[in-house]
């Protein structure tokens, strides 16, 4: 290695346009893997919603376009947060738990079976706060005593059920008694369900602070190293709380509508959410590891969930098997989903 | 800093005036009698330099010679025990990085530290403090700005990077740049001539990627100085005006590259004379059985249509650029990537798929380019990592003697001059060249090796320690087993390989039998491009 070799003693005049030019395919590679990706969802959106509705005709009418718009709302609110969570490379699994509480505390609060006045706006921020502080808790234990967040959340999932149980007592299911709000969430404006409106909302907001805010950004960043985060000297620990924070409101916020919804306080409100939830984000091509995917893809994933379990209902799948269809057809949707993922010598955990 | 911001564009001009009139006679960094002790071991033990204006220092050393300790001091990770840091003529005491950031010195270390997610301009941004002068207010980013600034930096190092490109979209040269922009972001908007340390930056570099840099680096000359780290001493004796050399904690050489040759600076660095043993280079006897023969093999996107053969006692070294597939490749002939269609006999017998557990079976071993993550369990001791896939005679049945277990890894430890003699520590502390000799040995411990698969095996590297692994090389293929190797440069190629194969674009464009061809640099370059 320490021979001198004549010809190299003085600079070798190196024409690199070969190097440029694979670059240029390197790059216009990635930005079809950019489009394609997305695409490929959307193809397969698109598919589900020809077979169904060949299956029933009842599948494509404006009638079931606004029920699964309905449908799709309070798993798309949701589900922004836990974009966020997971961008991080983390996991949020305390949903269902903070949606009960959130919604108890709404109900009890609000005018209902039980009685009482109800407080109108501050039963709203109320319960919004109660989501908050679990978030905070989520994020601070996690952050600060470092226990992972899969543990955390697990944990604050029941302690959020427990909350609400506690709150719903022995007596009889809390009913919705203010006439302005029931039926609130499927009611139309425009043409559109009022949830439906706030999800938008929310999406809205969600996008604005992947893109445009420093806690996004950061978060970004921290997905994709934590430790090269940390050396930069990023508030990693601030990011993470404000995400936890983020996405627990959220999910109170979910919490209340699927109350709105179902017009009674139930602390299982939110029973069977995170299984939309997160497969709905994996689907969309965030990946688990953080770093890589975004809000809109998301998107994508909760549409394509909620059209494959109405159209399931609609072709008359047995009730008794829906379950198992569901998780089945989940589980191919993701490999297909994952498929361009899979890197050289990949280890999935 | 904050009050020569504030101030206006004449007293800025002004300002300018004064340094490059001062720059004539002060250093920009003037370091005298830095120590660091770390328990027993004094790491940097006096260190005294100066580095002038628009120069470009090399810095070398073997692997623990000090060269990081003395860098991480000027990072402002480590605080000195002992000694002054001057810059431009004021002495300074770093807290921590972003201290010595804003003094004006930055730092591309040798892993990559870029978020491949974020855009370029975020990457060289992302330490600009919030608030007026930052790009994000009340937490909301004004993009724009981030990517005005973005370009000056770049501008500045004559780079014409899009900020807006995703830094996974860019090469490693281009990243390269994206590092170096950073490092100079702060000083940049501050009007300090900046210092740029590159920590082994061409570590990971093909050759013609290193020539760009090079060009790149010169430029900096004229808007800094640099200090630039490298085990390439060629390379070093190239780019650099001056070479310092490192060893046991302490300066012991400073030459002009002009007054100095390779040879002088190995003996310096190392202690000893250079082994230049030429190989005896004879062609394949007829009729021998090659090893490994590769017919038509194709990958699809990376190789198509490459055949050879590999033959007992020889090396075979295959060049390439990073987009030849020539990695992809070797590990495809191992099985680590499948392959779209052709086939790879070892022995003769092409009747399996190549896979990594029938590779292993039949003796061959592969060294991978990528140590941290696909040779080596860091947090398993050096001992366990050797013995992983051919525990040898620690193995009765199914069960594992450590005590034999130890006994073998000691011998390997001598016989490699494995440092330090600690076995039973986790390989993850050990140093990256102590490491790649352990992996090494985990299939020189086979006792049927029959071929070894080399990527990059001499990657980041010191010149002894790749000393030793070359010398360990050849011990093994003179005592019969094939080897296929990638290596870092052409000249490692033609030190050590019977055999070249040249690739383009994933086909070969090139063969050699150094046994009675005699190709220069030039035409494997041309081969290559």
């Amino acid at each position: 290695m320490a021979q001198r070799n004549p010809t190299l003693d003085r600079p070798v005049a190196i024409d690199t346009t070969a190097i440029r030019v694979r670059e240029q395919g390197i790059e216009r590679r990635a930005r079809f893997r950019s489009i394609s990706e997305p695409l490929g969802l959307l193809i397969a959106l698109v598919v589900l919603l020809i077979v169904f509705s060949l299956l029933n005709d009842r599948f494509l009418t404006i009638g079931n376009a606004q029920n699964i718009l309905t449908q799709a709302s309070i798993p798309l609110i949701i589900a922004v947060g836990a974009t966020l969570v997971i961008l991080l490379g983390s996991i949020d699994l305390s949903v269902e738990g903070v949606m009960g509480a959130a919604g108890m505390t709404w109900i009890l609060l609000t005018a209902n079976s039980r009685g009482g006045e109800g407080l109108g706006a501050w039963a709203w921020v109320i319960a919004l706060g109660v989501a908050l502080l679990f978030g905070l808790a989520n994020g601070l234990i996690f952050t600060g005593l470092k226990v992972p967040s899969f543990i955390v959340t697990l944990g604050m999932w029941y302690v959020g059920l427990g909350f609400a149980t506690i709150l719903y007592g022995r007596d009889l299911f809390p009913r919705l008694e203010d006439a302005a709000l029931k039926g609130w969430t499927s009611q139309l404006t425009l043409g559109l369900p009022n949830a439906f409106w706030l999800a938008l909302l929310v999406i809205g907001i969600g996008l604005a602070v992947v893109r445009y805010t420093r806690v996004g950004r950061v978060a970004l960043a921290i997905g994709n190293s934590e430790t090269i985060a940390r050396a930069a000297g990023l508030p990693a620990f601030r990011v993470k709380v404000a995400v936890f924070a983020i996405a627990a409101v959220l999910s109170g916020l979910g919490g209340i509508l699927a109350t709105i919804q179902l017009d009674i306080g139930s602390p299982l409100v939110g029973s069977g959410l995170l299984f939309i939830v997160i497969p709905a984000v994996v689907i969309g091509g965030t990946s688990l590891g953080g770093g890589r995917g975004g809000i809109l893809r998301t998107v994508l994933g909760v549409f394509l969930l909620t059209v494959l379990n109405n159209g399931l209902i609609l072709s008359g799948v047995d009730t008794s098997w829906q379950s198992a269809v569901s998780g089945v057809i989940l589980v191919a949707a993701i490999v297909f989903a994952a498929w361009s993922h899979r890197d050289r010598l990949g280890v999935a955990k | 800093m904050t009050a020569r911001t504030a101030a206006d564009a004449s007293a800025r001009t002004a300002h300018e005036n004064e340094v490059t009139a001062m720059s004539d006679t002060t250093p920009v960094l003037r370091l005298s009698g830095i120590s660091k002790t770390f328990g027993m071991n004094k790491a940097v033990d006096s260190v005294s330099f100066e580095i002038l204006p628009g120069e470009v220092i090399g810095l070398i050393g073997e692997n623990g010679a000090g060269k990081s300790t003395l860098l991480k001091m000027l990072s402002g990770n480590y605080r000195p025990d002992a000694g002054t840091i001057e810059v431009n003529g004021a002495p300074q005491t770093f807290r921590g990085p972003a201290d010595a950031l804003r003094s004006g010195i930055g730092v591309v270390h040798q892993e990559q530290s870029l978020f491949t997610n974020l855009t370029v301009a975020e990457n060289i941004e992302i330490n600009t403090p919030a608030g007026r002068g930052g790009v994000s207010r009340l937490g909301l980013y004004n993009w724009r700005r981030l990517n005005r600034d973005a370009a000056r930096a770049l501008e500045l190092i004559g780079s014409k990077l899009d900020p807006n490109t995703r830094v996974s979209d860019l090469t490693f040269v281009d990243r390269q740049m994206v590092e170096i922009a950073r490092a100079i972001r702060v000083s940049a908007s501050s009007h300090t001539p900046p210092l740029v340390i590159l920590d082994e930056p061409t570590a990971i570099l093909e050759r013609t990627e290193t020539e760009i840099l090079e060009r790149e680096i010169s430029k900096l000359r004229d808007i800094g100085s640099v200090i630039f780290v490298s085990h390439r001493l060629d390379e070093v004796l190239r780019i650099c005006d001056r070479v310092l050399v490192m060893s046991n904690g302490r300066l012991i050489a400073d030459r002009r590259s002009r007054e100095t040759n390779e040879d002088e600076l190995f003996r310096l660095m190392v202690g000893r004379e250079v082994h230049a043993a030429q190989r005896a280079r004879s062609s394949v006897a007829p009729g021998t059985t090659p090893v490994i023969a590769v017919s038509e093999l194709a990958r699809t996107g990376e190789f198509a249509d490459v055949s050879f053969d590999v033959y007992p006692g020889r090396v075979l070294a295959v060049l390439g650029t990073s987009g030849s597939g020539r990695e992809s490749l070797v590990r495809t002939i191992f099985g680590a990537e499948a392959a779209t269609s052709g086939t790879v006999a070892i022995g003769g017998d092409a009747s399996a798929r190549p896979s990594i557990q029938r590779s292993v079976r039949s003796g061959i071993g592969y060294l991978p380019a990528e140590r941290k993550t696909e040779g080596m369990v860091g947090e398993m001791p050096a001992d366990e990592n050797l013995t992983l896939t051919h525990p040898g005679r620690a193995a009765v049945g199914p069960f594992e003697l450590p005590r034999r277990r130890r006994a073998i890894a000691a011998e390997w430890f001598e016989t490699l001059d494995i440092r330090p003699r600690t076995p039973e520590r986790q390989l993850g502390e050990f140093s990256g060249g102590n490491q790649q000799k352990v992996v090494l040995a985990k299939w020189l411990n086979s006792d049927e090796l029959r071929a070894l698969l080399l990527d990059h095996p001499l990657r980041g590297l010191d010149p002894g320690a790749a000393e030793t692994v070359n010398e360990q090389v050849r011990a093994v293929c003179d005592a019969g087993t094939a080897i296929v190797l990638i290596p870092d440069t052409i000249e490692e190629a033609l030190e050590i390989a019977d055999d070249i194969i040249v690739m383009r674009d994933g086909r070969v464009s090139g063969r050699y039998d150094l046994g009675h061809d005699d190709p220069t640099t030039l035409d494997l370059l041309e081969r290559m491009l």
